[in-house]
C-alpha cells in the first residue's frame, strides 16, 4: 500500500465517520471517494454478530472481503459500527478455517475413538445417513435430534424445521436461542398471544427515561447505546437508570445505578407495581379495557432432573406453566406485601433509589423504555421477570406508543428472525404456531403439501434436555449446527460432554472453525459463513434484512442450507415415514425427502434466471432453482394475513430491512396501537390481537429464591456473562483450543475485600469450585467490572477456561432457559490444591 | 508472517465539557488522528495500525478516557503491506 493510497483510505475513513455522526469536517476531508478509485466492490449486509441488526457495507476485492463500514442508509446504526463489527472483514479468514469434512477414523473406517481425518462429502454423508437410519430403525424418531441456531439464516432454520419435523418426524429440534431468550419469547406469547416486541428502536428517540434491567448495554449493544447517549445528551431531562448485580461500564455512565442481590429483581418489580397501585397511578381505563389479571402457579421448582430434591419438594414443578384467571383486587393484594422496606431488604438497594425508580414508572408524563437481555432471561424465574416488567407498563398504559416501550433486546443476529419466527424451538411451528395444536399442524401440512397426520404432536427435547438425553443414551443421532454448545451449555462436565462421547451416540457438528464442540464430535462438517452465502436475518425490532452471496467459501466448505438439503436426498419416504401414511397417500411412496420437502412445486418454483446476475449463489446452482426465494415465499405464506406479514422476497434485496407486519408495502413500527398498526380496528385505540379477546395478561407472581445460594462452604455468588474483550475468544475468532488445558485468558472479577479475606493477590491463580466442577483462573480486583463483596464474575467466552463446567443446569421451569447468572462457588488459591489436582 | 496495514475510523461521543481534553489525549495515541467534530461532542478519529488487535486496544483505551460516553467504529479496511515498501 503506497502513501497516496493510505492517505486516500484515511480520508475516506474520516469522511465516513463524519457522515455517520452528522458532523462537518474541514473541506480537505469532505469527499467520500467512490469504491471505484480503490477498486472495491461494495454491497450491503446485516452484521454477523448480535441481535441489534446493524447494516454494514462490505467491500470485496479479488474475491475476498477486505473492508467494511457502517451503512449510512441503515436506520438501525446510521453508519456506525461497533468493535465486534470490526471483525467482520476478518472472520472468514482465520488460519484454522475448516475446509473439508473431518471424521474420527481407525484403519480407514469410522471409529468413535479414532482420530479426525479428512473425508469427502460423500463419505461423510454416507456414514451419517447410516447412523441416522440405524437409530430410526432401532429406536424411532425420538432418538434423532438437532441443535440449531439463532445465527442460522431464515431459510436455514426453515429447511431444518421441515427436515426434522416432516422428514424425520421428530420435534427434537431446538436452537441455542433457548439459552439466550426463551424466557422472553415464552412470556410474549403468554402475555400478548404473539411473540416479539410491540415497539422498535425508534423508541430511543422518544423516551424520557431508560431503565436497563440487568443489561450492560454500553458494552453489549454499543450501537443502541449510542442512540441512548445521543438522546441523553441532547435532552437534559432524560434519565438512565441501570439495575445490575455488579458495576460495569453502563452503570458508570448512568444517572443512577441500583446494584441488587441476585434474583431480587423480582421483589423490586413487585414493589414498583405496589407503588403504582398505592399511589393511584394505575391507568384504570387502559387496564379495564385492555388487560386481564391472572395469578401464576407458585413453588414451581428449578427445571433440574426430576430426581433432584429441589424438584421433588416443589409443589408445582410439573405444572409450572399454569396460571389462573384472577382480579385486580387479588393482584393488588399479592403486590401489597412488597413494601419498599421488604424490597430494600431483599435486594440490598437503598430505599430512596427504589422510590426514584418507582416514580419514573408511576409518573404518567414520563415515557419509559425498559430494556433487558440475559439478566432477565437467564433466570430461574425468567418468565416471571418478563411478566413483571410488562405488568408495570400495562398497569400504567405505557406501551405500544413512541417512547413507552418494554423492549427485549436479543443476543444473536437472527434469534428473532430464525429461532422464533421460523419456529425452530421444540414446541413451535412458523408464525407462532405450536406443535401440540392439531389445527396448527394441519395448517403446516397443507402449506407444506404433505399428508395429513404426518407431523408429530409431541413437544421435542429442549436444549438442556437434549444434553441429558444424550448422556442417558436416549438421543443417539445428533446434529449440531452453527453453535458452540459445549462452551455455552450449563454444567457441561456432567451433562453435556458425556453425551457427546457416549459410545451409543453419533454426533455431527457443522461449523466454520474447530470449536470445542466440533472437537468433541464424531464428524465435523465445514460450513460456509455470512456473505459466503445468500442470507436473511431478523433483528430484535422485527426487522427482516437480506444479503447476497459476495464471496465463495474456501475449499469444500458449504452452507448449512446446502448440507441440510443435500443430506435429505439420502432418505426415501419408505425409510422414514410409517407405512400407514404411505398406504393412504401412495403418491409419496419411493420419493426422497428432498423431493417431498423441497422439490414440492413451491420451493422449486423460481428459476435460476431470477437471481441477480451480479451475484454468485452456490446453493441455487447446486439444486437448479432459486432455493432461497422458494423457501422464503413458502415460509412467508404462514404469516401473511395473520399479523406476521412479510414483503415479497425481491423487495428485501433492495431495502435495509423492513419491520413486520409489512402491509401494503408499509412496515409497522408500533404494534397493537391504532394509527400505527393496520391490524388494530378503527375506534378501538389499542388491541392486543394476539389473544382471542384482544387483551393482554397482567400476571401476578411472587419473589421466590434461586435454586442455589451461597452457604458456609460455597460462599460466593457466581455470575457469568460477556465482557467486551472476550468477543475475541468467541468461536469465530478462536484458535484451536484444547479442551481442558489451563491457560490464563479470562479472569475472575472479585471485590478487593473478598480477595484479602482469602489471602489472594491480584493476578494470582485460583480455583473456582462448585458442587459440579472447577476451573482455574486469575484474580482481578480492578478494571471496569466492579463486583460487590460476596459475588464473583467470570466471562464464559474463553474456550480455555470453561466456566460452564462450574455452572448449574437449573432452568426456568416454564421457558426451560438456563440460569447462568447465579450459583454458589468457592474460590481458593491454586497453590493450596491437593498434589493430585495439580496438572 | 506478512505485514498488514489497518485503517479505521471512529466517532467518539464525549461529554461537552471534556471534549477538548479528550481530543488532546487521543492525539497522543500512536497512529490516531482527530479530524474534527469537537463542536458537536462527536470527535472524528482515524487509526492507522499494523494489526487488528491494535485497533481494538486503541478503541478500548479511548473508551476508557474520562468523559468518553461511547467510541464506535465506522470504517475498517485492511490489506497486506508489500515488502518493498
Amino acid at each position: 500500500m503506497d502513501l497516496t493510497r493510505r492517505t486516500l483510505l484515511k480520508t475516506q475513513a474520516a469522511a465516513a465517520a463524519a457522515a455517520a455522526a452528522n458532523v462537518t469536517l474541514p473541506a480537505s476531508a469532505q469527499n467520500i471517494l467512490t469504491g471505484e478509485d480503490l477498486q472495491l466492490q461494495w454491497s450491503k449486509a446485516p452484521c454477523r454478530f448480535c441481535g441489534t441488526g446493524c447494516g454494514v457495507m462490505v467491500a470485496v476485492k479479488d474475491g475476498k472481503v477486505v473492508a467494511t463500514h457502517g451503512d449510512m442508509q441503515a436506520e438501525v446504526n446510521r453508519g456506525l459500527n461497533c468493535v465486534k463489527g470490526y471483525f467482520l472483514s476478518k472472520i472468514m479468514y482465520g488460519s484454522d478455517r475448516l475446509t473439508q469434512p473431518l471424521m474420527r477414523m481407525k484403519n480407514g473406517q469410522f471409529a468413535k475413538d479414532g482420530e479426525f481425518q479428512p473425508v469427502s462429502w460423500d463419505q461423510a454423508f454416507d456414514e451419517m445417513a447410516k447412523h441416522w437410519k440405524r437409530v430410526l430403525k432401532e429406536k424411532g424418531p425420538e432418538a434423532v435430534g438437532m441443535f440449531g441456531s439463532g445465527q442460522w439464516t431464515i431459510w436455514e432454520g426453515y429447511v431444518a424445521s421441515k427436515l426434522m419435523r416432516a422428514g424425520f418426524r421428530t420435534n427434537n429440534l431446538d436452537p441455542n436461542a433457548r439459552h439466550c431468550m426463551a424466557s422472553a419469547a415464552v412470556t410474549f406469547i403468554r402475555t400478548f398471544g404473539m411473540d416479539e416486541p410491540m415497539g422498535c428502536y425508534d423508541d430511543f428517540e422518544h423516551a424520557d427515561a431508560f431503565v436497563l434491567w440487568g443489561s450492560n448495554m454500553a458494552e453489549m449493544h454499543p450501537i443502541l447505546w449510542t442512540r441512548v447517549t445521543d438522546r441523553r445528551l441532547s435532552h437534559p431531562h432524560v434519565r438512565i437508570m441501570t439495575l445490575s448485580t455488579y458495576e460495569h461500564r453502563t452503570t458508570d455512565l448512568s444517572d443512577m445505578a441500583l446494584i441488587f442481590k441476585p434474583n431480587s429483581d423480582l421483589a423490586i418489580m413487585n414493589y414498583i407495581a405496589n407503588y403504582i397501585i398505592q399511589t393511584g397511578a394505575v391507568n384504570r381505563e387502559f387496564v379495564e379495557k385492555h388487560c386481564n389479571f391472572r395469578l401464576a402457579n407458585t413453588d414451581i421448582g428449578y427445571g433440574l432432573r426430576p430426581d433432584n430434591v429441589l424438584e421433588q419438594r416443589a409443589q408445582h414443578a410439573n405444572d409450572a406453566q399454569v396460571s389462573n384467571a384472577s382480579s385486580f383486587e387479588d393482584y393488588a393484594k399479592l403486590m401489597s406485601q412488597y413494601t419498599v422496606e421488604k424490597a430494600s431488604e431483599l435486594s440490598g438497594v437503598p430505599k430512596e433509589r427504589l422510590e426514584a425508580l418507582a416514580k419514573l414508572y408511576a409518573d404518567p408524563k414520563t415515557k419509559v423504555m425498559s430494556l433487558w437481555t440475559m439478566g432477565f432471561n437467564q433466570h430461574v424465574r425468567g418468565v416471571w421477570a418478563n411478566h413483571m416488567v410488562y405488568n408495570l407498563h400495562l398497569l400504567t398504559g405505557k406501551i405500544s406508543e413512541p417512547g413507552n416501550s418494554p423492549f427485549s433486546l436479543t443476543g444473536q443476529p437472527s434469534a428473532c428472525g430464525t429461532a422464533r419466527e421460523v419456529g425452530t424451538f421444540s414446541h413451535r411451528l412458523p408464525a407462532d404456531m405450536q406443535v401440540n395444536n392439531p389445527e396448527h399442524r394441519k395448517h403446516a401440512e397443507e402449506i407444506w403439501k404433505l399428508p395429513h397426520g404426518l407431523l408429530p404432536e409431541k413437544v421435542g427435547y429442549h436444549a438442556v434436555q437434549q444434553d441429558r438425553m444424550l448422556k442417558d443414551g436416549k438421543l443417539n443421532a445428533y446434529w449440531i449446527m452453527c453453535n458452540n454448545n459445549l462452551q455455552t451449555a450449563p454444567n457441561t462436565n456432567n451433562e453435556t460432554y458425556p453425551g457427546y462421547r457416549n459410545p451409543a451416540n453419533f454426533v455431527v457438528v457443522s461449523d466454520a472453525y474447530p470449536t470445542v464442540t466440533a472437537m468433541a464430535a464424531d464428524l465435523i462438517l465445514p460450513a460456509a459463513m455470512w456473505v459466503e452465502k445468500e442470507g436473511a436475518y431478523g433483528n430484535a425490532e422485527r426487522r427482516t434484512h437480506f444479503w447476497h452471496q459476495l464471496v465463495n467459501a474456501p475449499g469444500d466448505a458449504r452452507s448449512d442450507l446446502w448440507q441440510l438439503m443435500e443430506f435429505s436426498k439420502r432418505f426415501t419416504t419408505d425409510e422414514v415415514w410409517p407405512a400407514q401414511i404411505l398406504d393412504a397417500h401412495p403418491e409419496y411412496k419411493g420419493k426422497t425427502l428432498f423431493d417431498v420437502l423441497y422439490a414440492n412445486g413451491e420451493v422449486n418454483k423460481f428459476p435460476l434466471s431470477e437471481i441477480d446476475p451480479a451475484y454468485e449463489n452456490r446453493e441455487a446452482k447446486a439444486f437448479g432453482f432459486y432455493v432461497q426465494k422458494g423457501l422464503f415465499e413458502e415460509y412467508a405464506s404462514f404469516g401473511r394475513g395473520h399479523g406476521h406479514d412479510l414483503a415479497p422476497f425481491d423487495t428485501y434485496h433492495q431495502v435495509r430491512g423492513l419491520r413486520w407486519p409489512v402491509v401494503n408495502g408499509q412496515e409497522t413500527r408500533w404494534r397493537y396501537r391504532e394509527g400505527y398498526d393496520p391490524y388494530v380496528e378503527k375506534g378501538s385505540g389499542v388491541q392486543f390481537y394476539g389473544n382471542p379477546d384482544k387483551k393482554a395478561n397482567i400476571m401476578g407472581a411472587p419473589y421466590e429464591p434461586p435454586a442455589e445460594s451461597p452457604d458456609a462452604e460455597y460462599d460466593l455468588w457466581l455470575v457469568t456473562g460477556r465482557v467486551l474483550e472476550h468477543w475475541h475468544s468467541g468461536s469465530m475468532t478462536m484458535r484451536v483450543p484444547e479442551l481442558y488445558k489451563a491457560f490464563s485468558g479470562a479472569v475472575l472479577f472479585m471485590h478487593p475485600d473478598d480477595a484479602a479475606k482469602r489471602h489472594l493477590r491480584r493476578g494470582q491463580e485460583v480455583r473456582i469450585v462448585s458442587r459440579r466442577g472447577e476451573i482455574r483462573s486469575r484474580v482481578e480486583t480492578r478494571g471496569r467490572n466492579k463486583v460487590p463483596p460476596g459475588l464473583v464474575f467470570v466471562p464464559f467466552f474463553d474456550a480455555s477456561q470453561l466456566i460452564n463446567k462450574v455452572t448449574l443446569d437449573a432452568t426456568d421451569p416454564i421457558s426451560k432457559q438456563t440460569d447462568f447468572k447465579k450459583c454458589a462457588v468457592k474460590v481458593v488459591a491454586a497453590a493450596t490444591a491437593d498434589a493430585g489436582d495439580v496438572q | 508472517m506478512s505485514r498488514e496495514c489497518h485503517i479505521s475510523s471512529l466517532v467518539v461521543h464525549s461529554r461537552p465539557d471534556r471534549v477538548q481534553a479528550i481530543s488532546e489525549r487521543i492525539g497522543l495515541i500512536e497512529g490516531a488522528a482527530v479530524h474534527g467534530g469537537a463542536e458537536a461532542g462527536k470527535l472524528i478519529v482515524t487509526l492507522e495500525t499494523d494489526t487488528e488487535s491494535q485497533v481494538v486496544e486503541r478503541i478500548n483505551a479511548i473508551q476508557l478516557l474520562d468523559g468518553v460516553l461511547a467510541a464506535t467504529l465506522v470504517f475498517h479496511h485492511f490489506e497486506p503491506v508489500q515488502e518493498r515498501e
